[in-house]
């Protein structure tokens, strides 16, 4: 593990309600996240389990209310972004942190160009005088990628495709070399030949100015590409947490295991594919005792009871599954 | 390929080119050759996938099917008859043989109507009167897709998306079809429903004996799912083989690229080999893949590649390839 000056984000037990007429939905219920300098951290989970929340807490982008935040701290170099003045916030969002949206056709303004998107968290941010400015946007979104930057700078969103679009995004998000990148979902909506090029592209961006990447997906075939560290996540809770090699070739968690056998690939063929049965809780109905044990195939009495704890497997590796924890135990002891 | 009394459908150079207008009097310009000679056939019980990148063509193929798009050449034959010479009164009853699965399964549904108003319809297409008989048939039905009984008075709005898609098929199969167009069925889809909306799919193949047009991006998905794998690129056909053989013996250098871009959970790790630059200049190459290929040849400049077979039913749009790997 690399030594703790090195760490750049650290959330600990986050904790977000969200309340409105109902009973309060508990969207992210305890979450922890490390993420080191030049490292890549990828969230793992379905629809709903609280991955883009505990992002959007990280940059305080929540809106409060409906969203509460509960309990927890989350400390970005030292600072502690819970407590900052929205003025303070905004200092350090898209300067040395920033986000990658999952829709560019949702997330850039039709009505600008291209170049004055990229150019304006520069000018928010950092003193450049027109022509730096515009070399500047120039320069990044060569880096990304985009062939003839000098006349495609002038033109609008409507005029580039679905990973050109991203690949603008992706310079936005460049634009004052920040600390940590936190995407979600970047690829989700593209094509795999443009998915790959974006992956490298944020691979080799990543080591040439030692960035931090946050990257949520659903997509176990993208973290197995370009993870470090994996958590994932369920319920609003991390499930399993380890180093991406552990995740893929030992995993110890029903839920993580459930999700790569549910993979389609040519070795299936003609089997039936694992599917899990029922569907993720809504988060403010969740099952007492393990939050997966209705859908868990190696579940015991307990786990309807008891709340599971994190079980340690050394190098970083942890899953909340005592069941499949014992299991390992008793074999190494025979 | 398939004989032709064989195939369940048969489509044979189907060609689809849209205008490009420029100027003031909206002067035809240029086409895109959206789909330009596409040839392949499904037989009974089979299921065909058609891979590639978004704008070459799959969606179109599957409009030029079902009619939704008048083709500009070639023809398509389903059940021995030519689909497109037909008059739109003789293709009605033919529509019910060939039904649709579509990606977004939250627009593709009506908002206003419950669940069973939108099976309901095709239900009395497919020439069921009696109201009580109706309702028996869409219960049926979402028994079949796996859905509760009580779901039929509910709105779309209250499914998630996976049950959607289930009522979105439950819909297809209420005028009992022999083949049913599916265009990226899972894309929009988590992983968890992706699986079971494949499980899904292959048991009612196998009860209902259904053929599947299965056009998606996700290789893995389709290394599983299909028995014929079609790789389209630019409105054409590239590369077309059994499944098991393209995956082991893949041979235009589109479809390795494709391949390449997977990201698999085996290969933790893994670094594509494709430069992060787009050439999109068309140059004056004969084969429409020739300005991106690594291994291209002066050759290739010259015509454009012919569908050679390599043997095994395994066909390929490569001079290059073809060359080294015929197997006769």
């Amino acid at each position: 593990m690399n030594p703790d000056s090195d760490l750049l984000l650290s959330i600990k037990d986050l904790k977000v309600h969200f309340v409105g007429d109902g009973p309060v939905a508990k969207a992210v219920d305890g979450v922890c996240v490390q993420v080191h300098r030049g490292q890549t951290v990828c969230i793992v989970g379905e629809s709903g389990c609280g991955k883009t929340v505990t992002a959007l807490a990280t940059l305080g982008l929540l809106k409060q209310p409906p969203a509460v935040i509960a309990g927890g701290s989350i400390a970005f170099d030292g600072l502690k972004m819970l407590e900052m003045t929205p003025s303070q916030l905004r200092e350090v969002r898209g300067s040395r942190i920033s986000m990658i949206f999952q829709e560019p056709m949702t997330s850039l303004n039709p009505v600008f160009t291209i170049g004055d998107q990229v150019a304006e968290a520069m000018t928010a941010h950092k003193q450049l005088n027109e022509d730096q400015l515009k070399k500047r946007v120039i320069e990044l979104l060569t880096d990304v990628g985009i062939v003839d930057a000098d006349h495609r700078m002038g033109d609008y969103p409507h005029q580039l495709s679905g990973g050109q679009r991203q690949r603008v995004m992706i310079a936005m998000a460049l634009a004052c070399e920040p600390d940590l990148i936190i995407a979600d979902e970047p690829t989700t909506a593209l094509d795999v030949t443009v998915q790959a090029q974006i992956l490298a592209l944020l691979k080799a961006l990543k080591q040439k100015k030692n960035m931090a990447l946050q990257y949520i997906t659903h997509d176990l075939g993208v973290v197995a590409a370009i993870a470090d560290q994996v958590y994932v996540m369920y319920a609003g809770l991390v499930v399993e947490q380890g180093p991406a090699h552990a995740i893929f070739s030992n995993a110890r968690h029903p839920y993580t295991l459930a999700l790569l056998d549910s993979l389609p690939t040519k070795e299936k063929r003609g089997k039936r594919l694992y599917s899990i049965p029922g569907s993720v809780p809504h988060p403010a109905y969740r099952p007492v005792g393990c939050p997966f044990h209705p859908r868990c195939s190696s579940k015991r009495s307990f786990c309807e009871t008891d709340f599971p704890a994190m079980c340690d497997y050394g190098e970083g590796h942890r899953a909340r599954c005592p069941v499949l924890f014992d299991a390992q135990a008793g074999e190494g002891g025979a | 390929m398939n004989k032709a009394e064989k195939g369940l459908l048969r489509v044979e150079g189907l060609k689809k080119y849209f205008p490009v207008r420029r100027g003031f009097f909206q002067r035809v310009a240029s086409h895109v050759k959206a789909v330009d000679g596409v040839d392949f056939s499904i037989s009974s019980n089979q299921t065909l996938g058609l891979v590639g990148e978004s704008g070459c063509g799959k969606s179109t193929v599957a409009r030029l099917i079902l009619r939704l798009l008048p083709p500009d050449g070639g023809s398509v034959r389903f059940d021995g008859q030519d689909i497109t010479a037909m008059t739109e009164r003789t293709f009605k009853p033919m529509r019910k043989r060939i039904q649709m699965i579509f990606q977004d399964p939250y627009s593709s549904l009506n908002p206003r109507m419950t669940v069973a108003q939108s099976i309901r319809d095709g239900v009395r297409m497919a020439g069921i009167k009696d109201k009580t008989k109706q309702r028996d048939r869409v219960g049926q039905l979402l028994e079949m897709v796996g859905m509760p009984a009580v779901s039929a008075g509910r709105y779309p709005h209250e499914f998630s998306g996976g049950q959607r898609q289930r009522v979105g098929i439950a819909r297809a199969l209420s005028v009992s079809p022999q083949l049913i167009l599916c265009d990226e069925p899972i894309s929009a889809l988590d992983v968890s429903i992706q699986a079971q909306i494949i499980n899904l799919l292959k048991d009612l193949q196998q009860a209902l004996g259904l053929s599947y047009l299965f056009i998606s991006h996700d290789l893995n998905v389709v290394s599983y799912i299909c028995d014929h794998v079609c790789v389209m690129f630019r409105g054409r056909i590239v590369e077309s083989a059994p499944a098991d053989l393209l995956f082991e013996k893949p041979l235009h250098p589109y479809t390795l690229k494709l391949l390449d871009a997977v990201p698999e959970t085996a290969v933790v790790g893994w670094s594509p080999r494709i430069d992060g630059t787009e050439k999109q200049t068309q140059a004056e190459y004969g084969c429409a893949f020739g300005s991106q290929c690594p291994d291209v040849e002066e050759f290739c400049k010259k015509a454009p590649a012919p569908m050679v077979d390599v043997g095994g039913g395994h066909l390929v749009r490569c001079w290059k390839a073809a060359e080294t790997h015929r197997t006769f």
